[in-house]
Parts: structure tokens; C-alpha cells; sequence
């Protein structure tokens, strides 16, 4: 009997183990030293309207200790709107808006990340990059999905990182090492869905160039096409600060 | 109930008319109520409902007075982890420049944050563009606009407005329309939305948050909340749920709440005496009738019954005609109200509906009722003991008993007496008002007798002015006291209450043109705003000295002033370059050494209080005040006391200097500036706003901001005019009330005049005479009383908000101009009862009985 | 003098009361009339129409020539004032005005000057031998006084014509018998034409021409 219920802790620990070993995994192979792409964003609403958004995406450093910047590029009312994204390995990230008709940045407060990132289906948080050490994981099942072999994962956020989720399910390729879904969930309500497609290596990264995110509350979707894509572009750490900010939208 | 219906029902009937006026004094004593009750809480209400609305779920809110505070705030709060969510938001009243539609509440908040507290509630059909904030925020020129706003201008989405900026007339786009209902019915639909960084901008807020808008994290109790904040930011912050503000506006509307308060009571003491008047002429003319009704073997309790009943039925009709007055009269009252709140207390607030409580209505029925039984007791008391043998006998004339007159003499004297005492003893409010009621009823005890002793001393000059008409007039007011005693002390009730309004109106005046003589000397005042009361427009700090610079220019003062709160009551901080200010201001202080204050001031080391902060607060020279500031509690001992009207609350004069070091802000309001000898006002004027061309500045020249500060005085002056109106109107319902019963009384002394020659003309010239000596011997008590209740509304005006013992002026011209009016007033309402007089049969007139 | 043709008055209550019924009546100058009847005869509503406090339905009444048919409200008043002196039986003297005031009001209503009024009301107090109580208002007197005020009220403009209401009806029998004495003084010495309505016999019987009223109708015109 106690023989019985140590070998499922052992194995419930072994199966933990190996979930957080794999979404290292996912982590480590995504990793690059910078990237660069330019977003393009197409968010369908409730009626199916549709409307059209780009920006250009520079990140430098990657995972807990990466820093972005989002600047829209279209439509024209919003050209030069810019997001700095600051993360940290240990807490939720740093985020500022920086507005050129105005000439005056404006910080993302932590309770404002749950909100919808201007029109988007996505969320402040969403836009972040999700560091590994963050989350507790544990292994649910492995099944078909999206016409590959998964893994199953459930990430439980840690109170430091004060996330909007209170969980989110991960299927994981098991080919590659890449997400397919990762499903959100407020207590036990499925409130956004990101589905990963058209998967390409580029510099021998394996690449999700579409992103369809769904808001399954507001019934809207939004799909962000990765253009132009180029990873370790080389970058410099000056431009991912206010005062770059600032200096750009000149 | 059918001895009412059998007796009074035909009495009624034949005497309509006086009944009818009967009936208009509760009218107008509960319709005042209702009005003026109703409209203080219909301002209430909608400033409370906009407060409200525009606090959407925020359970507290922070401010700093209306300075507003530095941004970074705003992270000290967003890191309680007691908060759930801190938005910040900027509050700005602009002028929309739209014909007719006046000031738009513009709410800056963010966007991003802002709708887990306010629910924007959009209409559908802009879902697409409010779902893209990112355009909104994008563009500073983004508005949403209220619906009804948007329906009453014919906006749609993308349509421009103007807007009244820190720089200049600027064009708004509206993205987005909110549906009626919840914020977008605030400040009566006239309600914009903007983002907060936007609006920091456009009204020259610089880096500064007006207010900060908390819901409080779930499952923590709000008070832990904000003690939480409390400790987190310091004595500054004024930290406190929504609704607190109410208090505060009503703190500020107090003066006027009291005035109206004693409106009301004066209208319904003096419908009282209306009721009173028609009761006991009543009695006095069914004096036979009710002889009958005794001698038939009806009880004196019946016959003090059928009295009653009759005044609870006047009572009920005139109470329901009084309500239902007063709620035509209540949004008229509203308005103004509303109106002088937001222009001379600078209060964001606009005027919703203006619903009636069910319980003023309740109240206002049950005074009425009340107040008419009051009135009829005496003359229902003195029916029940007519005596049927006399009452049945003819030709008798009731006069005013001796010991009745003994009784009220003693009376009269006791209260007096008892008065003195209160006003000798009188610290204690309640005293206070205990000791001016019973000089209310001293006065009330001695009118008639009083009243009978000047229309004695008028008679000879009246003989002597028209032989027979005049004597006959004085003749017919000396004989029937009671006729006449009732009208007469409703008359002296209400002069004595314009003049004592009118000298308040008259004190402050005079001591506001001398404050304004000896302290407002500058040739020119730059301001943000074109309204002295609106403190949220500012100037940049380096203004003064740009003005400075432009030729013609000698000296420019830059102040800071707006309200914050000293122990939870809002009070007006000024904070002005004082080593400047002592060269150009000489005035007398009413407490402290005048270079010493100033000296102490300019260095930081002290302040300087009004005389109304120091009575209205209790704060002495040397006292230490207190002062929440962003940086911490400031504590400045007071140096000295001056007199200053620049706010009702009492102001707390400081260094600007120390304002920059506390506030963290180094704008400006206001700027003072003194010309060169030889500068012509108008030409520099022009040079100013050369230089300040694209910004929001106004130039007002020394009179016009005179003329603007005595607007605070008006709202006196109106009062003091309603009141006059209300005399006038007494004057005539009284007066036509006590003519119609002379005239029927004497309606064969008329024909017999009639029978012996005298021609119509004369007969008019006997009721004219009749009024007007009525009225004047009302203008004679009232101005004579009026002196003492002057006296009262000074002490009460200076115990309740002014704090300052205003000088004893007696309204001479007031009184001068009221008693014409008055007079006038009495001989109009002579007319119809004269022609009355003659007309209808002589014969009849001969044996009427 | 007093000329009556024709003349009829009803009075249009709910019920219409004919008081008067087509009567013609000479009174000549410095006659002295007393007007009988019953209740209801209307002995009261001929003098009141006599002496225009009222008008008549119908007919015609002429006074020293003038129609009082083509006459205003004032300009009747003035021909009262003018011609006319009323003695009513409940007195009708303003209780608030001395016996003097009294008597002196129908010149005060005529304006005249204060001196001359003065010394008019005087003499006739002393005439009705009240020189002694000018100063005392009616509730003071007795009402034999008070009638003697009346009727020196009455005579204040030495009136051509001197009506009088049952000047004796609410006064004891020794008193009535002075007023009347009185009345005739008057009379003889001013020369007036003088009408009384009365009940009382001595009154009728004292006077040179008595007139029967009955219901509106002329029943007797007696002269000795």
C-alpha cells in the first residue's frame, strides 16, 4: 500500500520534472540573441470586421533578461505609437507606451496588462515573453494535435510574477520542440487562445510565423503575421530605452 | 364635519376672495419651503449624482485640493498592495464654444486602465473605433462625447468641436460616443472623455494629476485601504470615498443653505399671521352666527372644532397649492443656484432634474396644516367663548380687551427681558438662537400696540392732509386693531427681514470695497482662466517673469491659489511672492506686526490667515496651522491676521516659495502685475497677450476684476432682493386681505359717508388712505425692528460662515427704497377693495348689519 | 319741488318684489309730509328714491326742475349733498368721529373751509342744544342726543329738503317727542321741505300732509 502511493509521488515528480525539462527545452531552442521582425496584424471582431495594423518588432537579449520594442508602422493615426517592454527573470515585466503626437511616454501599470493591447485580442501580458522559471508545470498527457504528436502541460504562474492567468494549458511538438496552443484560463473559464502556424526554421530556429490569438469573451480573434523575420540581428542595448524612444519618433 | 360643511361652506363662498388670500399665505410659506428646499437639493443632488457618476467604481479617491500632484504618485499608489486599480485623472471644465451649450466637463483619465472603473457604455456602433484605443490614444485630439451631447449638437463620429485649451481655441474629434446613462448622463450629459496624458497638455497641467480613482482590492475592507494609502503618501493626500465631496460642496453652499433656511421660516411665520388675520376677522364677523349656533346648544368645543376644521382645510389646500408652487419654483431657484456654485465657487457641477423628495412634500403638508391650526387657535379659541346674548345684539364693535393688551405688555416685557439675557450670555449657538427667536416674539407682542400708538400719531397729519377721509382712515385702524395688527406684523416681519439681509448685503459690501481698495491695486491680472474661481487653469512658473520683460511692466507677482483641506474642511491657500507683495500692499492687519508678517511670510517662517479662517477656525496669532502638503504636513506658526474676501472658507496666505518646496509646482494662476507710472493699461494689455500669443491667457484690468469679486457680494444682494419681493407681495396680500374685511365692516359707515355727500372719489381716498397707513405703519415697525434683526443676521452671518464681525451699517436706502415699494405696494393693493368699496347698493349699505 | 311720475321699483332678488307700483307725487316747497304704511308698503324705498340713494325701475323723479334720471353716480351724490338732508332711524353716526366730526362731515365733503366748518357745526350742536358735548363721540350719548347729532348733521348745508327714516322708532316716547319738536323747529325756521316716514301716529298726526302707502300703491293723501 505505502510502497504503491511512493511510486506514484515519484512518478508524478518524474513527470513533473520532465514537463519543466521540456519547456526548457521549447526556451532554450527558441533562443537567440535578438530578433527582428515586422508584424503584421489583422483582428476580425465579433461581426467580423476587420482592421489592419502593422508594427516593426526588435528584441535584444532573450527570455527573462530580453528587452523590446513595438513601434507601429500602420494605419497612419497610429504610425510611430511605440511599446518598450523591459522583462525581468524575477518579477512581471516593466512596459511603457510612448506617443509621439503627444511627445510623452506613459508606463503600463501591472494592473492595467490584463487589458486588451489597443484593439488587439492580445494582452499587455501576452506580448511579454514568458521566462520558464516563472511557472510551475506538470505534464497532463501527450495527444495528437494540429497534425503532430504534443506534449500536454499545465503552468501554474508563481506569486512574483503576478500574472492576469490563473492557468494556462501548453501543447508542445514534440518534433520540434515548439508551441502549438497555449490556452488561458481564468479560474476555470477559457478566456484566450493563442494557436501557432506556419511553421518554418529560419537561421535554424523553428519559427511560428502566424499567431492566431482568440479572445473566446469578446468572440474576436486576431491573427499577427511574422514578416521579414531575422534572428541575432545585431542591435544595441541604447536603443531599447526611453530616451531611444523619444529620439526615434523624431 | 356638517356643521362645517352647513356654515362654513356658505361663509366661504361669500367671501372668495379672502379666502382665496387666506389660502395664498400658506401657499407661499410652503411653497417657499418646498422651492427653496427642493432646489438646495436638487444642486446637492446633481453635484452629488456627478460626483457619482464620474467616480464610476472607484471606491476612493486621492486629491491634494485642487493643486493636483506630481505624477509619480501614481506608481506609490499602483504599489499598495491594497489596490486593486489606481487610474489617474485630470478634471477640466471647458468651454466648448458652442452656442448655448456652455462649459463641457472634460475627464482625462487612462485609458488603459480606466474602464475595470468606468463603464464607457459605447454605442454599438462605435465599437470598432473604441475598440481600437490605440487611434484614441494616439491622437491627443481624441474625444468621447456623452450621447445626449452628441445628439443636442448633431455630432457624429469624427465630427470637430472647439475647445477652449491652455492654448487657445483648439478643434477635438469625437471617436466615440457613450451611451445616456451612467457617466454619460454626469454633469447633465455635458461630459467628454479624453486621455489623461492628453489632457495634461491641453489644460496646462504639466506633469500633474488632478485626483487618483482607487478600487480597492477584493476581499480588503476600503478603511484599511486607505489607511494603507494614508501611510503610504503622507498628511498630504486627502484620501476619502466619493461621496466625501458632497460634504465638502456642502460646506461651501452653507451660507447660502442658512439665508434660505431663514427665508422659509420668516414666509412661514408670516403666512402664519395671514392665517391668523382671516381667522380672527372671521370670528369678529360671525360673531352672530356662532351666538345662534350657542344658543341652539352647540358646545363651546364645537364651535372651537368648526374653527379648526376650517383652518385644516385651508391648511390642506393651501399646503397642496404650496408644493405644488414650490416645484414650479424649485427648478427656477435650482439654476441660479447652480449657476453662482460653478461661477463663484468654481464647482464642476450642472443641474439635473430637480425632483421633489417625498418627504419635503410630507413636511411641507404636515407645517402647512400645522402652522394654519397654530394660526387659528386663538381666533377659534376667542369664537368658542363669544357670548350668544352679545353676539346676538347689534351694532356692537369688538374692541381689544384691556387685560388682553396688559397680558401681551407682560409677555413682551418677560421675552425681552429674557432676550437681553440670551444675547448677554450668548456663546453657545443654541442660546444664540433662542435669544433671537424671543426678540422675534418680543417684537410680535408689541406690534399691535405699537402698531395702534403710530396710527395715534399719524392721525393728526392724516386729519390734516384730508379732513375726512384721513381721519376715517386712522379712525378705522385704531378701532379694529385686530383688523389690521395681524397685517401689520407680517409686514414687520418681512421688512425687518430685507433689512436685515439688505445690511448684511450692505456690510459686506462696504468692507469688500475697501479690501478691494486697499489690496487689489495691480493695473493688470494675467490669469489661466477667464473666471477668478477656476483654479485648475495654470500658467507656467517662468510667466512672471516673461511679463516682466514686456515694456511698460514694473513688477509681476505670481500667485498660486486654490483650495485644499485644513482638518477636512476646504479653505483657499494662496501662495503668492510676498516680499513683492509687501512693497505694493499697505493694510492695516487685524492682528500682528505689518513689516514683521511680512518680513516672516516672504522668509518661509510663517503665514498669514484672513480674519474669517481665523474666526471660522479658531486660530489665533502664533498658533501653529497645519497643512497637508504632498511633501508632508507643513506646519507654519501664523504671523499674522488680514483681511481677505478672496474666499468665503477663509484664506491661508503663504510664500510662494514655500509652495514650490511643498507642492512640488511651480505654476501660477495668477499674476499681479504693476505698470510703469505712465503705461497705459490697454497698451500693455496688448503687448502681454502678444507674447503670450498661442496660450490660454486672459488680461482683466484692475476694474474688472473688481467687478468680478463683488459678483460674491451679489448673491447677498439677490437674496436681499427676493426677500424685498416677498415683503411687497406681503404687503399686498395682507393688505388687500384687511381692506376687503374693512370695507365689508364698514360698509354702512361707507354708504352713510355716501348719504351725507361724499362722492365716490372720497370714498376711494378712505380705503387709499387706509392701506397706505397700513403699509406705513408696517414700514415704520419693520424698519424699527429691523434694526435688531439686523443686528441678529450680522452675529448669525459671522457665526455661521463669514467669521468676521462685520460693521453695523443700516441699509438707509434699502430701507428708504423698501418703504416706497412697500407703499406703493399697499396703495395697489387698495385699488380693487376701493372700487369694491363703491360700488353696490346705498340702501343695502344702510341696513347692512 | 319733489315731482314723482310714473315711477315703479321692483327689486330682483329670486323673487321679484314690487315695492313701488306707477306712482305720481307733487310734494310743493316748504312742505312738511309724513309718509304712513305698514311693513312692506314701501314707505322707506320712496324716500331712499326721493333722496337718491337709489334708482327707480321705471317713471321719473324730478327735484327743484332736474331729472335725477339723466344724473350720474356723482353728480346725484352732489345734488344730495347740495339739496338734501338724510335723519336715519339707527342714527348712523361714524362711531369714531366726535359729535363735532360728525356733524361736520358733510362740509368737509364739500370742502369747505375749515373755519367756516367749524363754526357751522357749532351752531347747529347749539341749535339741537348739544353745545356742550362737542367733543364726545356717539357711544357717549343717549340716543336722543345721538339723533339730535343726526339731524344737526343732517341740516349741516341748510339741505332745501330734509328726509327723515323713522327718526322717532328706536327712541323712548318723551324723546321722540323732542326730535319731533325738533324736526319741527327745524322746519318752521329753515323752511325746508321735510318728509318723514313714520309708524308712529303723534309723528303723522303733527305733520300738515300725511301719505298712506299700501303695497306700493298711494292709498291716502290727507291734508289738514
Amino acid at each position: 500500500m505505502s510502497k504503491l502511493i511512493l511510486c506514484l509521488l515519484v512518478a508524478a515528480f518524474a513527470w513533473g520534472q520532465d514537463a519543466r525539462q521540456i519547456v526548457e527545452e521549447v526556451q532554450r531552442r527558441s533562443r537567440s540573441g535578438s530578433e527582428h521582425y515586422e508584424g503584421s496584424l489583422e483582428v476580425v471582431n465579433a461581426r467580423g470586421k476587420i482592421t489592419a495594423k502593422r508594427w516593426l518588432y526588435d528584441r535584444i537579449g532573450s527570455h527573462g533578461n530580453s528587452k523590446a520594442v513595438l513601434r507601429f508602422t500602420a494605419p497612419p493615426e497610429v504610425k510611430g505609437v511605440a511599446l518598450l517592454i523591459v522583462n525581468h527573470p524575477d518579477r512581471a515585466s516593466d512596459q511603457w507606451m510612448w506617443t509621439p503626437a503627444l511627445e510623452r511616454d506613459r508606463r503600463i501599470a501591472l494592473q492595467d496588462r490584463r487589458t486588451r493591447f489597443f484593439g488587439t485580442d492580445f494582452s499587455f501580458e501576452d506580448l511579454e515573453e514568458r521566462d520558464v522559471g516563472q511557472y510551475d508545470y506538470s505534464l497532463l498527457g501527450e495527444e495528437m494535435a494540429g497534425g503532430a504528436a504534443c506534449w500536454k502541460i499545465e503552468s501554474r504562474p508563481k506569486q512574483s510574477k503576478s500574472s492576469q492567468y490563473d492557468r494556462s494549458i501548453l501543447w508542445v511538438r514534440k518534433d520540434r520542440y515548439v508551441f502549438w496552443r497555449i490556452e488561458n484560463y481564468l479560474k476555470d473559464r477559457l478566456v484566450r487562445r493563442a494557436t501557432y502556424g506556419d511553421l518554418q526554421e529560419v537561421q535554424s530556429i523553428w519559427t511560428a510565423r502566424t499567431v492566431e490569438m482568440a479572445d473566446l469573451r469578446e468572440n474576436s480573434r486576431t491573427i499577427l503575421k511574422l514578416e521579414k523575420l531575422e534572428y541575432n540581428v545585431p542591435m544595441k542595448d541604447e536603443g531599447f530605452t526611453l530616451q531611444a524612444l523619444r529620439r526615434e519618433s523624431r | 364635519m356638517i356643521l362645517l360643511r352647513l356654515l362654513s361652506w356658505p361663509y366661504l363662498r361669500k367671501h372668495v376672495l379672502r379666502w382665496s388670500l387666506t389660502v395664498a399665505g400658506i401657499v407661499m410659506g410652503v411653497g417657499l419651503l418646498v422651492a427653496m428646499h427642493s432646489a438646495n437639493q436638487a444642486v446637492l443632488a446633481s453635484f452629488g449624482t456627478t460626483v457619482g457618476r464620474i467616480a464610476g467604481a472607484a471606491e476612493l479617491q486621492i486629491s491634494a485640493g485642487d493643486f493636483g500632484f506630481d505624477e509619480e504618485v501614481l506608481e506609490r499608489v499602483q504599489a499598495a498592495p491594497e489596490v486593486r486599480v489606481a487610474v489617474p485623472v485630470v478634471e477640466a471644465v471647458a468651454d466648448t464654444g458652442i452656442k448655448g451649450q456652455g462649459n463641457l466637463l472634460i475627464l482625462g483619465v487612462d485609458m488603459t486602465g480606466d474602464r475595470s472603473l468606468r463603464d464607457y457604455d459605447l454605442e454599438s456602433g462605435d465599437q470598432a473605433i473604441i475598440d481600437d484605443p490605440l487611434v484614441f490614444l494616439a491622437q491627443p485630439d481624441s474625444l468621447m462625447v456623452a450621447k445626449e451631447f452628441a445628439e443636442r449638437n448633431h455630432l457624429e463620429i469624427d465630427s470637430r468641436i472647439p475647445l477652449q485649451t491652455a492654448h487657445g481655441t483648439k478643434y477635438f474629434t469625437i471617436r466615440g460616443i457613450m451611451r445616456s446613462g451612467g457617466l454619460g448622463k454626469a454633469f447633465g450629459g455635458n461630459l467628454a472623455v479624453m486621455d489623461v496624458y492628453a489632457a495634461q497638455k491641453v489644460f496646462g497641467r504639466g506633469r500633474r494629476f488632478d485626483r487618483i480613482d482607487v478600487g480597492v482590492k477584493e476581499g480588503v475592507p476600503v478603511e484599511q485601504c486607505r489607511a494603507a494609502l494614508a501611510r503610504a503618501l503622507g498628511p498630504g493626500f486627502d484620501i476619502a470615498p466619493p461621496s466625501a465631496s458632497r460634504e465638502h460642496f456642502e460646506a461651501m453652499l452653507s451660507a447660502y443653505s442658512m439665508s434660505m433656511n431663514v427665508s422659509s421660516m420668516f414666509a412661514l411665520i408670516i403666512g402664519m399671521f395671514i392665517i391668523y388675520n382671516s381667522f380672527a376677522i372671521a370670528v369678529t364677523q360671525r360673531r352672530p352666527e356662532i351666538g345662534i349656533l350657542r344658543a341652539l346648544g352647540a358646545t363651546r368645543a364645537q364651535v372651537r372644532m368648526l374653527f379648526l376644521g376650517e383652518a385644516a382645510v385651508a391648511g390642506t389646500i393651501g399646503s397642496l397649492l404650496g408644493i405644488g408652487a414650490g416645484a414650479l419654483m424649485a427648478r427656477g431657484i435650482a439654476m441660479y443656484v447652480g449657476g453662482f456654485t460653478s461661477q463663484i465657487y468654481g464647482v464642476k457641477q450642472a443641474l439635473d432634474e430637480v425632483a421633489i423628495d417625498p418627504r419635503i412634500i410630507v413636511a411641507g403638508l404636515l407645517l402647512g396644516i400645522a402652522t394654519s391650526l397654530l394660526a387659528a387657535w386663538i381666533p377659534a379659541r376667542s369664537a368658542a367663548r363669544v357670548d350668544p346674548v352679545q353676539a346676538l345684539q347689534k351694532g356692537k364693535y369688538q374692541v381689544l380687551s384691556a387685560g388682553e393688551g396688559s397680558l401681551r405688555r407682560r409677555a413682551a416685557a418677560l421675552a425681552a427681558i429674557l432676550s437681553a439675557v440670551c444675547l448677554w450670555l450668548g456663546r453657545s449657538n443654541l442660546v444664540f438662537y433662542a435669544g433671537y427667536a424671543l426678540a422675534v416674539l418680543t417684537a410680535l407682542l408689541l406690534a399691535p400696540m405699537v402698531a395702534l400708538w403710530v396710527t395715534r400719531m399719524i392721525r393728526p397729519a392724516l386729519r390734516w392732509l384730508r379732513p375726512v377721509e384721513g381721519a376715517l382712515a386712522a379712525d378705522s385702524l385704531i378701532q379694529s386693531p385686530r383688523r389690521t395688527s395681524a397685517t401689520v406684523s407680517a409686514l414687520m416681519l418681512s421688512i425687518a427681514m430685507v433689512v436685515g439681509f439688505g445690511g448684511v448685503s450692505a456690510s459686506i459690501y462696504l468692507s469688500v470695497t475697501e479690501w478691494i481698495e486697499k489690496t487689489l491695486n495691480p493695473d493688470l491680472y494675467v490669469e489661466a482662466s477667464e473666471w477668478l474661481a477656476s483654479y485648475s487653469w495654470t500658467l507656467p512658473g517662468t510667466a512672471g517673469a516673461d511679463i516682466e520683460r514686456v515694456e511698460g511692466v514694473e513688477q509681476a507677482q505670481m500667485v498660486r491659489s486654490a483650495r485644499t483641506l485644513y482638518h477636512g474642511v476646504p479653505v483657499m491657500v494662496v501662495a503668492i511672492e510676498v516680499a513683492k507683495l509687501a512693497q505694493k500692499v499697505h493694510s492695516r492687519p487685524i492682528a500682528g506686526d505689518s513689516r514683521e508678517m511680512y518680513k516672516l511670510t516672504a522668509a518661509g517662517q510663517g503665514a498669514m490667515i484672513s480674519d474669517s479662517f481665523a474666526g471660522l477656525r479658531g486660530v489665533g496669532l502664533g498658533d501653529t496651522l497645519e497643512l497637508g502638503t504632498p511633501s508632508g504636513m507643513l506646519r507654519l506658526p501664523v504671523v499674522g491676521i488680514r483681511r481677505d474676501f478672496s474666499d468665503q472658507q477663509g484664506t491661508v496666505l503663504i510664500d510662494r516659495s514655500v509652495y514650490q518646496r511643498w507642492w512640488k509646482d511651480d505654476r501660477t494662476n495668477i499674476i499681479r502685475v504693476y505698470l510703469k507710472p505712465g503705461a497705459d493699461p490697454a497698451v500693455v494689455k496688448a503687448r502681454i497677450l502678444e507674447r503670450f500669443a498661442g496660450q490660454r491667457v486672459f488680461v482683466l484690468f484692475n476694474k474688472e476684476v473688481r467687478q468680478y469679486i463683488l459678483r460674491v457680494t451679489d448673491q447677498w444682494f439677490a437674496m436681499t432682493y427676493t426677500q424685498a419681493g416677498i415683503a411687497i407681495l406681503i404687503a399686498v396680500l395682507g393688505i388687500v386681505n384687511t381692506l376687503t374685511v374693512s370695507i365689508t365692516d364698514r360698509r354702512r359707515e361707507l354708504g352713510v359717508l355716501q348719504a351725507v355727500g361724499g362722492l365716490r372719489r372720497q370714498i376711494r381716498h378712505t380705503v387709499w388712505i387706509e392701506a397706505v397707513t397700513i403699509g406705513l405703519v408696517g414700514v415704520v415697525l419693520g424698519l424699527a425692528f429691523g434694526a435688531l434683526n439686523l443686528y441678529y443676521t450680522l452675529e448669525m452671518t459671522r457665526r455661521t460662515f463669514a467669521g468676521i464681525a462685520l460693521d453695523y451699517t443700516y441699509p438707509g436706502p434699502l430701507a428708504g427704497l423698501l418703504a416706497l415699494l412697500v407703499l406703493g405696494a399697499a396703495l395697489v393693493a387698495s385699488l380693487g377693495p376701493a372700487e369694491q368699496a363703491v360700488r353696490g347698493s346705498l340702501v343695502e349699505a344702510l341696513e347692512y348689519e | 319741488m319733489i315731482e314723482l311720475a310714473g315711477v315703479s321699483k321692483v327689486f330682483d332678488g329670486k323673487r321679484k318684489v314690487v315695492a313701488l307700483e306707477n306712482l305720481d307725487l307733487v310734494i310743493g316747497r316748504g312742505e312738511m309730509v309724513a309718509i304712513v304704511g305698514p311693513s312692506g308698503s314701501g314707505k322707506s324705498t320712496l324716500l331712499n328714491l326721493i333722496g337718491g340713494l337709489d334708482r327707480p325701475s321705471q317713471g321719473e323723479i324730478r327735484i327743484d326742475g332736474s331729472a335725477l334720471g339723466g344724473l350720474s353716480d356723482d353728480e346725484l351724490t352732489r345734488l344730495r349733498r347740495d339739496k338734501i338732508g338724510f335723519v336715519f332711524q339707527f342714527f348712523n353716526l361714524l362711531p369714531t368721529l366726535s359729535c363735532l366730526e360728525n356733524v361736520a362731515l358733510p362740509l368737509h365733503l364739500r370742502g369747505w373751509p375749515r373755519k367756516k366748518i367749524d363754526e357751522r357745526a357749532r351752531a347747529l350742536l347749539d341749535l339741537v342744544q348739544l353745545g356742550n358735548r362737542l367733543d364726545h363721540t356717539p357711544e357717549e350719548l343717549s340716543g336722543g342726543e345721538r339723533q339730535r347729532v343726526a339731524i344737526a348733521r343732517a341740516l349741516s348745508i341748510y339741505p332745501p329738503i330734509l328726509l327723515a327714516d323713522e327718526p322717532t322708532g328706536n327712541l323712548d316716547t318723551r324723546t321722540g317727542a323732542e326730535i319731533l319738536k325738533l324736526v319741527h323747529d327745524v322746519h318752521d325756521r329753515l323752511g325746508a321741505t321735510v318728509l318723514i316716514v313714520t309708524h308712529d301716529a303723534t309723528v303723522a298726526h303733527s305733520c300738515p300732509r300725511t301719505l298712506t302707502l299700501c303695497d306700493g300703491h298711494i292709498a291716502g293723501d290727507e291734508r289738514r
